[in-house]
């Protein structure tokens, strides 16, 4: 066996705090290792040059390159030391960047390390075996989760570029939180004016299968090939007949039901069509607030539908779709009011949140555009804007930054000028974030232009004083109190991830941070990745996002797919579990932990029992070898050999 | 290497693929600083780990064994982490009656973004490790 | 009495099965052996009395496709249960003779009551033996010499039978937990790691405790002595013997029914039964599992809760 070790400078990131040279020294007395170098950056072109060149003059057949992570370049070696001819499995990795240059203070404790590692990884590529792809079908439809802007856009790219698309909507409506805007900075177009068209867009699409007011219960399957249960949750008014004309809306009795579209600005109907321009425009009700449900007699909406399309009777339907992708796009929260006690969040009325006055500042909203204060209907004149109102806070476990919320106060006290003449806004923020393009302008046009008496510091308190609120801050530019008696205050309250966040990244198999995030694949890198094959994220599901930005993953995510479809078949992923029958006793624990059933058993022509592993199904965990007694079913390239062989490697030296 | 006299001690760790090698990952980008002594053995899974993998690490010289793998419920592989759950702390209640302090064992679970959790988990490992001293168990007669 | 029951139902087992497996005697009067009954003349050589130590539902796993019969004591037939637990036999295929039991003896002890004497008569009263030797002989109560796995037995009468010789027995002396690991958790970690050291330096690598083991399912399969995977080599050094005696006991974690017959078998002396009974203690505390006891559980080690109430998490 030849094997040749490649250590990587990184220019300074590895050799600042590694002697590089030694550790080339060092690996060239390991048994096996017939030539070791080192090289400023492995990665560029030239350093992989240098790798493809060295196998053929030194005749190598293992490559150990010790560089960055695997996460970050181990395919990028692999493709180099397949295109010298060697099969991409005859390579690994020492990490000696990420878990050594770059955590370790002491030079000489780090080069000690390096060698560990290299000699671990030395010991590991002389157990690799040559391990080869197959090919299988795949099915080119897409599911995008969610029907907000970013699902839109990813959905329609998806189906324009000839994929067929499938479109699940938890509420009642696509749009997402961008169909709840007025406007949107930084040229205050009417948002649902630029969303209405592609809404219908969607619905128009022949490529596209929309599931409104569904949910996913189940995913099964891999990349290619997926299996998604999907509930149509029960509306009690039958779709198919429905033609949205709002008469039983207009007719129900029951007027207080909770508005989820307008964020309980004001009080909606028991069966409602959330907003004129919902897609699809079909009614719903609501059984916690409809009186046929609670009170079991009413009955208004049956007699009065033209079309019959009411049934109190319906059930949750289960349908399943298969896919061969998924597009995350499900979007973001945000923080509950009574999260923000000492803003009086939950407990006055007039102070609200930027999306709640977002639909007081909206023509088609519950005020029909006119702004008033919840508690008297009175148009307030004194506005306080309160930024960060949960967003950078470790005391409430959102350090974040928002992201979009400057923007938005700066557009709302820009159009609450416009909507109320004589009136006058006033923002606390901490810092003025307007990175985007004509976003800086943006905000010095609210406070030159507009007059919004912008105010650096944090508000401590708000508390009513007689029909006005009186909000206490500090100018920490004056280095004075303030304060302002407000008729109403608008809090930017903090954007977090969907309750069921965590819940869905364990359908989907993918990672989410601290904070219920979707984590990418690689923050620079691989933006709309995730680490599961075949699952793509668009959105605030991945962090907080303005709309420019959720349109592009969506594109982004949208492209990826029309990639990974371009051909009829995808390749196997070879590391999967592998059964030496001769050593099968046939006991089949392996099928009994295996996760995801791809373990079976099979009747040798002499009669005996072994198990057998349907390679396309297998995910390569190695929980089965971990379980066989006898080893005789090995995850490939993880073999008990190849970890036996890191371990003795580092322990018996 | 043998003719420095080595101050470090000898701590294996298995990491999963997913979770806990980039939570590891995140701490190098983060370049948060942690002590010399651990190397790290990636495993695509915490379910991939045999116990004896830990037992074999011990017998053959290690000081100390560190297993992580994802938080339960956010395997990449579903269930792997809650098999190995069970398997590890069996061998966990196992070892002291062996005469193998369980303090030189530790599994945990850390996810991908946790830089600053694996930074704190391995030098309160290590520090540990070296409370407690080198095992030697690898020194042995012929018989 | 219970012999004579025994054959009959041997006799009657044999009209529908290939084979029934029970006891004869052994070469000397203080051994029984497995006894292949095959013919109905074979059935006239069965006995059943203390001696009659052997588990031998071991060979039914290999057995899985044949119709076979056997002959099982309490302890036994928790074999069985784990088997079917496992799916290592076919319950159809089986027919379980069942013999409430007394205790059986400790053979290595026996000997060492008797000075290692040869012996030449044993005979058994109601709790007692009396063994005669050339230099007389000696009278022990059966208790005394019960092996280490009838002291902390809880099920006497066999779970699972089709016939059931005799009446159900109930014993239990209380003694949940064995004398061995008793003192050993008394003692220092060092002191027990020196204690395991010493007794598996003196382990010869015959492999007679995994052969007897019957939940040793891999027998030749065993990664004991193979290089694919190769987890431990040939050599005869401690840590390779203690590598081997961690396989052993981890493989048969939450699986071990404790029929002793590992450390019964070993040539040695080692107490290789112990690790596994410890590690059943934790089993049965971490999951409330207790093996071979009811078919329809799973081992532990092949399942798993998504929340493990009994699993805390370990800081450092």
């Amino acid at each position: 066996m030849r094997v040749g070790v490649f250590i990587c400078h990184c220019g300074n990131n590895i050799a600042g705090t590694i002697d590089v040279a030694r550790v080339a020294e060092e690996t060239r007395k390991i048994p096996g290792v017939v030539y070791a170098t080192t090289y400023m950056y492995t990665c560029s072109e030239p350093g992989q040059e240098e790798i493809k060149e060295a196998i053929k003059r030194e005749g190598l057949d293992r490559v150990v390159v010790a560089a960055c992570s695997p996460r970050m370049h181990e395919m990028t070696f692999r493709r180099t030391v397949e295109k010298a001819g060697l099969n991409r499995y005859f390579f690994e990795m020492a990490n000696i960047r990420e878990h050594i240059s770059w955590v370790g203070e002491d030079k000489e404790f780090n080069t000690r390390k390096a060698i560990d590692v290299v000699r671990m990884a030395v010991a590991k590529v002389m157990q690799n075996r040559p391990l080869f792809s197959s090919s299988f079908k795949i099915n080119k439809r897409v599911l995008v989760m969610g029907g907000g802007v970013a699902g839109m856009q990813a959905a329609l790219d998806c189906a324009d570029g000839g994929l067929e698309v499938v479109i699940v909507e938890k509420s009642q409506s696509i749009g997402g939180m961008m169909a709840r805007l007025d406007k949107t900075f930084p040229t205050i177009d009417c948002s649902i004016c630029i969303l209405g068209p592609k809404m219908v867009d969607v619905a128009q699409h022949e490529k596209i299968k929309l599931y409104a007011y569904s949910e996913i219960d189940e995913i099964k399957g891999y990349v290619g090939n997926y299996q998604v249960k999907i509930r149509k949750k029960a509306t009690y008014v039958d779709w198919s007949k429905c033609t949205g004309c709002g008469a039983c809306m207009e007719k129900c009795p029951s007027k207080n039901a909770y508005d989820y579209f307008n964020f309980g600005v004001a009080p909606t109907k028991a069966i409602n069509i959330p907003f004129p321009q919902a897609i699809p425009k079909k009614a719903k009700i609501d059984p916690n607030y409809c009186r046929q449900f609670t009170k079991g007699k009413c009955g208004v909406c049956a007699k009065i539908c033209p079309t019959k399309a009411i049934d109190y009777e319906m059930k949750d339907e289960i349908i399943t779709e298969e896919v061969g992708a998924i597009i995350v796009a499900t979007g973001y929260s945000l923080i509950d009011m009574d999260m923000l006690p000492e803003y009086g969040g939950g407990r006055y009325p007039d102070v609200i949140s930027g999306i709640q006055y977002e639909r007081l500042l909206n023509a088609s909203g519950p005020t029909a555009g006119h702004i008033e204060r919840p508690s008297d209907h009175e148009e307030p004149k004194t506005i306080v804007f309160v930024s960060c109102a949960g967003s950078r806070d470790k005391s409430i476990g959102i350090p974040y930054c928002s992201n979009f919320c400057c923007m938005y106060i700066a557009k709302q006290a820009i159009l609450t000028k416009d909507h109320i003449s004589d009136s006058q806004s006033y923002v606390f923020y901490m810092d003025i974030r307007s990175p985007g393009k004509g976003y800086d302008e943006f905000t010095r046009r609210a406070q030159e232009e507009y007059g919004v008496h912008y105010i650096r510091g944090r508000v401590s308190r708000i508390y009513p004083k007689g029909k006005k609120l009186v909000v206490r801050g500090a100018d920490t530019l004056l280095g004075t109190q303030v304060e302002i008696e407000a008729d109403l205050v608008v809090l930017a309250t903090a954007v977090i991830s969907n309750k069921d966040a965590a819940y869905m990244a364990e359908k989907l198999h993918i990672s989410y941070d601290t904070f219920g995030f979707y984590v990418e694949s690689h923050p620079k890198l691989r933006p709309v990745e995730t680490n599961t094959s075949g699952v793509f994220l668009a959105g605030a599901c991945q962090g907080p996002k303005d709309i420019p930005a959720s349109v592009g993953q969506g594109s982004a995510a949208a492209s990826k797919i029309l990639a990974l479809f371009s051909g009829e078949t995808l390749e196997s992923d070879p590391a999967v579990a592998r059964v030496n029958i001769n050593a099968c006793v046939g006991c089949l624990k392996c099928v009994k932990t295996c996760p995801f059933g791809a373990i079976k058993e099979k009747e040798l022509r002499d009669g005996r029992v072994v198990a057998d592993v349907i390679e396309t199904v297998c995910a390569g965990c190695g929980v089965c070898t971990s379980t066989c007694p006898c080893g005789a079913i090995q995850l490939q390239h993880f073999t008990d050999n190849q970890i036996l062989a890191e371990v003795n490697a580092l322990c018996l030296i | 290497m043998s003719d420095i006299a080595p101050k470090e001690l000898k701590i294996v760790g298995f990491l999963c693929n997913w979770c806990s090698y980039g939570g590891a990952d995140t701490a190098g980008v983060s370049r948060f600083k942690q002590p010399p002594d651990l190397r790290i053995i990636r495993v695509p899974c915490s379910g991939r780990i045999d116990p004896l993998f830990v037992v074999k690490a011990l017998l053959n010289g290690a000081d100390g064994v560190l297993v992580s793998g994802c938080h339960p419920r956010d395997c990449h592989y579903s269930d792997g982490n809650f098999y190995a759950r069970r398997r590890l702390e069996m061998l966990k209640r196992l070892l002291p009656f062996l005469g193998i302090d369980d303090k030189r064992f530790h599994y945990t679970w850390i996810s991908a973004s946790e830089g600053q959790r694996w930074q704190q988990t391995v030098t309160a490992f290590v520090k540990r490790i070296h409370e407690l001293g080198p095992l030697n168990l690898k020194e042995e007669k012929q018989s | 009495m219970t012999v004579e029951k025994l054959k009959e139902t041997v006799l009657d087992t044999l009209k529908d099965v290939e084979l029934v497996m029970g006891y004869q005697m052994g070469f000397d009067a203080l051994h029984a052996t497995p006894l292949f009954i095959r013919k109905k003349e074979d059935a006239e050589r069965l006995i059943w009395n203390p001696l009659c130590v052997h588990n031998l539902t071991t060979y039914l796993p290999s057995l899985k496709k044949s119709r076979v019969g056997v002959v099982v004591k309490g302890c036994d037939s928790r074999t069985i249960i784990q088997f079917l637990q496992e799916g290592l036999i076919t319950r159809e295929n089986v027919t379980i003779i069942g013999i409430p039991c007394q205790g059986i003896i400790s053979v290595r002890k026996v000997l060492k009551e008797i000075e290692y004497e040869p012996v030449e008569e044993v005979s058994f009263n109601s709790d007692s033996m009396t063994i005669k030797t050339l230099k007389g002989s000696k009278t022990l109560k059966i208790e005394d010499v019960w092996p280490d796995k009838c002291i902390t037995c809880k099920y006497p009468t066999p779970l699972i039978y089709d016939y059931l010789i005799g009446e159900p027995v109930s014993f239990d002396r209380g003694v949940e937990v064995s004398q061995v690991i008793k003192e050993l958790e008394g003692k220092s970690l060092n002191e027990r790691l020196a204690y395991w050291q010493k007794e598996f330096d003196r382990c010869i690598r015959c492999y007679a405790c995994r052969n007897a083991c019957p939940l040793c399912v891999c027998q030749d399969s065993c990664i004991a002595e193979t290089r694919e995977p190769h987890w431990i080599s040939q050599r005869l050094t401690l840590n390779e013997k203690f590598m081997f005696h961690m396989i052993h006991a981890l493989h048969l974690a939450g699986r071990c029914v404790e029929c002793g017959e590992c450390a019964r078998v070993c040539p040695m002396d080692i107490p290789v039964n112990i690790l596994k009974k410890k590690i059943n203690l934790d089993m049965k505390e971490l999951f409330g599992y207790v093996p071979g006891v009811n078919a329809e559980d799973k081992p532990p080690m092949y399942t798993f809760n998504v929340d493990e109430v009994n699993i805390k998490e370990h800081g450092i």
